[in-house]
């Protein structure tokens, strides 16, 4: 089939490049409802994606179009000529400054094999569901449901430049919930593991972590009006949270004037009373689905530094917007790395706060900073005693208080980001439900 | 004009009969659910222009088993004559294999009636009878004349997508054949200030064609005005306030906090608390909310679901008191209700979930002008920006993209923003005081069950007045 659509993009006289996105992903599924298989499903699909680009020029000014097309299996030979066809019509009209394709001859850093892909995925799926399992043996709560995913995904990436590269990654969604019923109502948590690698000790400790706050939001009270008391983010809130880093020191952002950080700024300001934040992006950070020698240009990956005690030393750049910034491509790497910051999580904890261990969804917006979350469990430690709260949300600016912030040296991990387990905030706001 | 159906399932369909005709040899219940789906997706903004294929395109295919035990499915998207011996190995040697000591669920073979039916729907211009030339052009003309109103516009992007749905589903009883055209277009406008920056949006959606770019026109400056005024805005100071939600934040409170709340599978589950409420006021008496393919013709409007089940128009709270929630095959399977025809996928590759389609409230008898009068102090909330459910213990989360300061039944011309209100599902819904009258939805958004597995749903009702919580 990739020879196929080769021939056709050769053919095309009004192209002056391509790129050949393949992926054939075979999965394994399981749906359960308490500790039975509700429903199983597999699949096995073959995609091929292609962008086609076009170079031209108009009052002297130098363009490069581009369009993409997803080309089916089950096209004809008349089917894909008219897909590309249209593609390379449409990609004349896409008025984009130039830009070059990756060009061959890189060298890929080949990443270890998966556990993965020592056995089958049905062998592998009935591993993942014993530890998914193992500690559901509670009475009075336990999983309510779950749903695992196990995905073999071979890619293969070839350009008109000669770029021609491939792999196989093999991503597992582990996406589960707890439930616990004390004297008032059953209440219930959501969590969703996703990860490359098997380590059934981490499924199992994650499965009871999440039983055991469950226990706490099964007690808790309203949470009670509470005005100058700083917030403590945990997990997956830390990771949103510095997805704003990410995104601000994009390229993509910056060219589409969406951030406005220059190199060399010093983000968090220059009168920094809490942790300075270094924030590195690492393509071959273990155990994430995210890992890989290359990008879906087929650009050589490695890792880079963004932030380095707050300021931004370089930007996340494919190709294209690296040239369009003349700064160094980096390709397009997701994992994210945050150095853990100067105090311990017991430091961080010692003065009264709200530790927030799940909100509904925590929202930040990459563009101007606010995030926001509605809180389904929180711990208020009010100097003397701990009392698990529920109910309220926590609001606030990254940019408004991100020169006060404290990192716990205590790292987490989690699929594509390593960083401190908890981050605390001074001055966030928190609306409560009791006034 | 009438949608045109896709070739492709037209020719497919005597080798779809020939794998279910292989599989039935061995399994008690096939269906297969056949996808053609096409659409581009195009972008004009002051930085660049996009024209790629949207990312709902797809073309595959979904067999369902009764394995004797419970049903299993297989997506593939290779068929030839040559393939289909493999296909049968393959859903022989990978379905229904877990370990012995795993227990399973059981359910019985559906009772299918015969039906053969088509569902092509109308459309006035066909975008892919459009050169990209020419819905580039009326891209960039919007976009320049929104980018000329300002000079704290720091960038403004116009965009157009279309998606062209075409669906067969094949058993032993059932031939369907559907093929829809939807189309949503955007303004969005990013404003700047010394450090602040702000966006606002505006977007306009349904089962029509290209004629839905013409609305941009109509709210350009609008959506430029709000932006430049979003930049001196304030957060709300948390507490309860009177509110009038425009319709779009009307349709995001029916999803967020009804919609989700009587999706069945989440009864099967013992997910949603709405279970134990059909019957019992959650409401207040002035409010009647559906969700149905059939209730409406918007964004998720079809003949059959993802399942084979017809659409229909599901009344879920009538007059306050909740009445009926929606299901996909197997939960009203294990509930013993009818199937509302809400089994929706988020392509042929995932499994089907009880999904919405069109939700909304119906509208009421208030005039605008009187529930604008009856506030003292509070906000008027527009724009959906993001939402999340918690049918089992009915919190509510709502993002919307700002509030408009009322004092005495006036606008003061101050914004609020980010406006997050939160709170507690019934509490919410009986605080509904007036519901004004006309309807509109808007589906250009897509609605995630957990955080994953996003279809297309489109949402609304009239301006009502409520109490909430912001923060």
């Amino acid at each position: 089939m990739l020879e196929r659509i080769r021939r056709i993009l050769m053919n095309q006289k009004d192209i002056t490049g391509y790129k050949i996105c393949e992926t054939r992903t075979q999965s394994n599924e399981l749906f359960f409802i308490r500790k039975n298989v509700d429903m199983d499903r597999a699949k096995t699909v073959h995609y091929f994606k292609v962008t086609v680009y076009v170079d031209f020029e108009e009052d002297g000014q130098r363009f490069t179009g581009s369009s993409a097309t997803s080309l089916h299996p089950t096209m004809s030979d008349e089917e894909l000529e008219k897909a590309i066809r249209e593609a390379a019509f449409a990609a004349r009209f896409v008025k984009n400054p130039a830009y070059p394709l990756e060009e061959a001859g890189a060298q890929y850093r080949v990443l270890p094999q998966s556990t993965f892909a020592k056995e089958s995925l049905p062998y592998w799926m009935n591993e993942i569901t014993k530890a998914v399992y193992k500690n559901d043996r509670y009475d009075k709560g336990g999983i309510n449901s779950c749903e695992i995913f196990l995905e073999r995904i071979d890619t293969r990436v070839v350009n008109s430049r000669g770029v021609d590269v491939r792999d196989t990654k093999y991503k597992c969604m582990v996406e589960f919930i707890t439930t616990w019923k004390e004297e008032g109502e059953e209440i219930e948590l959501y969590r969703c593991l996703e990860f490359s690698d098997f380590n059934g000790s981490q499924i199992e400790s994650e499965v009871e972590r999440m039983i055991t706050i469950c226990q706490d939001r099964a007690v808790a009270a309203k949470t009670p009006a509470l005005e100058h008391l700083p917030v403590i983010l945990t997990r997956e809130a830390v990771r949103e949270f510095f997805g704003y880093y990410y995104s601000k020191s994009n390229a993509l952002s910056v060219y589409n004037h969406s951030s406005s950080w220059k190199l060399g700024d010093r983000i968090q300001g220059t009168a920094v009373k809490g942790d300075k934040i270094t924030l590195t992006l690492d393509p071959f950070l273990k155990n994430s689905c995210y890992s890989g020698g290359f990008d879906s240009d087929g650009h050589a990956l490695a890792p880079v530094t963004l932030l380095d005690q707050g300021e931004l030393k370089g930007y996340a750049a494919d190709i294209r917007y690296a040239h369009y910034l003349k700064v160094p491509s980096t390709g397009a790497i997701t994992n994210v790395v945050v150095k853990g910051g100067s105090k311990s999580a017991g430091e961080l904890k010692k003065e009264p706060h709200l530790m927030v261990a799940a909100f509904s969804d925590f929202s930040v917006d990459t563009l101007t900073g606010d995030f926001c979350g509605e809180i389904r469990l929180a711990w208020y430690f009010d100097g003397e005693k701990t009392t698990p709260v529920t109910g309220g949300s926590v609001s606030g600016n990254i940019n408004e208080l991100h020169h006060e912030i404290y990192l716990s040296r205590e790292l987490w991990r989690d699929n594509n980001f390593e960083g401190p387990e908890l981050v605390k905030l001074m001055k966030a706001a928190i609306a409560g439900v009791t006034e | 004009m009438q949608v045109s159906g896709s070739d492709f399932l037209a020719r497919s369909k005597p080798l779809v009969r020939k794998l279910i005709g292989l599989l039935s040899t061995d399994y008690g219940q096939v269906s297969v659910l056949g996808t053609d789906t096409r659409g581009k997706t195009y972008m004009v903004s002051g930085t660049g222009i996009e024209i790629n294929d949207y990312f709902l395109v797809e073309r595959g295919f979904v067999v369902r088993i009764h394995n004797g035990v419970n049903y299993s499915e297989y997506s593939f998207n290779e068929l030839s004559e040559e393939k289909l011996p493999g296909i049968v190995a393959e859903i022989k040697e990978k379905l229904h294999k877990t370990a012995p000591e795993i227990t399973v669920n059981a359910y019985d073979k559906f009772e299918e009636e015969e039906i053969t039916k088509q569902f092509f729907s109308e459309a006035e211009q066909d975008p892919e009878a459009l050169s990209p030339e020419v819905i580039l052009r009326s891209l960039t003309r919007v976009r320049d004349m929104a980018a000329a109103l300002s000079d704290q516009i720091v960038n403004f992007r116009t965009s157009f997508n279309y998606i062209h749905v075409s669906k067969i589903y094949l058993s032993d009883k059932k031939d369907l054949e559907q093929s829809y055209l939807t189309c949503e277009a955007r303004l969005f406008c990013i404003a700047g200030r010394d450090q602040v920056i702000k966006s606002a949006y505006r977007a306009f959606s349904g089962m029509k064609g290209c004629e839905v770019i013409r609305e941009l026109e109509c709210h350009y400056k609008d959506v430029v005005e709000d932006c430049i005024r979003l930049l001196d805005s304030k957060p709300a100071k948390p507490g309860m306030y009177d509110v009038i939600c425009a319709p779009d934040i009307t349709g995001l409170i029916a999803h967020e906090a009804f919609g989700h709340g009587v999706e069945m599978d989440m009864f099967v589950k013992g997910r949603a608390k709405g279970a134990e409420y059909m019957g019992k006021q959650v409401a207040s008496p002035i409010t009647t909310m559906h969700d149905g393919a059939a209730a409406i013709t918007h964004m998720s409007s079809y003949l059959f679901d993802d399942e084979g089940t017809l659409g229909t128009d599901t009344v879920i709270i009538k007059d306050g008191i909740l009445r009926n929630g929606i299901s996909d095959l197997l939960s009203a399977q294990k509930l013993g209700t009818a199937p509302t025809g809400n089994g929706k996928r988020q392509s042929f590759e995932r499994k089907a979930y009880t999904r919405m389609t069109n939700t909304f409230f119906e509208e009421g008898e208030d005039s605008y002008e009187d529930m604008l009068a009856s506030i003292r102090f509070g906000y008027q909330l527009e724009g959906l920006y993001s939402g999340m459910e918690d049918p089992k213990n009915w919190g509510i989360q709502c993002i919307a993209m700002l509030g408009r300061e009322i004092v005495d039944g006036k606008f003061t011309g101050n914004l609020i923003s980010p406006v997050v209100m939160t709170g507690y599902v019934p509490d919410l819904l009986k605080s509904i005081s007036m519901v004004g009258g006309g309807l509109d939805l808007e589906g250009a958004g897509f609605c995630g069950k957990g955080h994953k597995e996003f279809v297309k749903t489109a949402n609304g009702g009239p301006y009502i007045k409520a109490k909430v919580r912001l923060g």
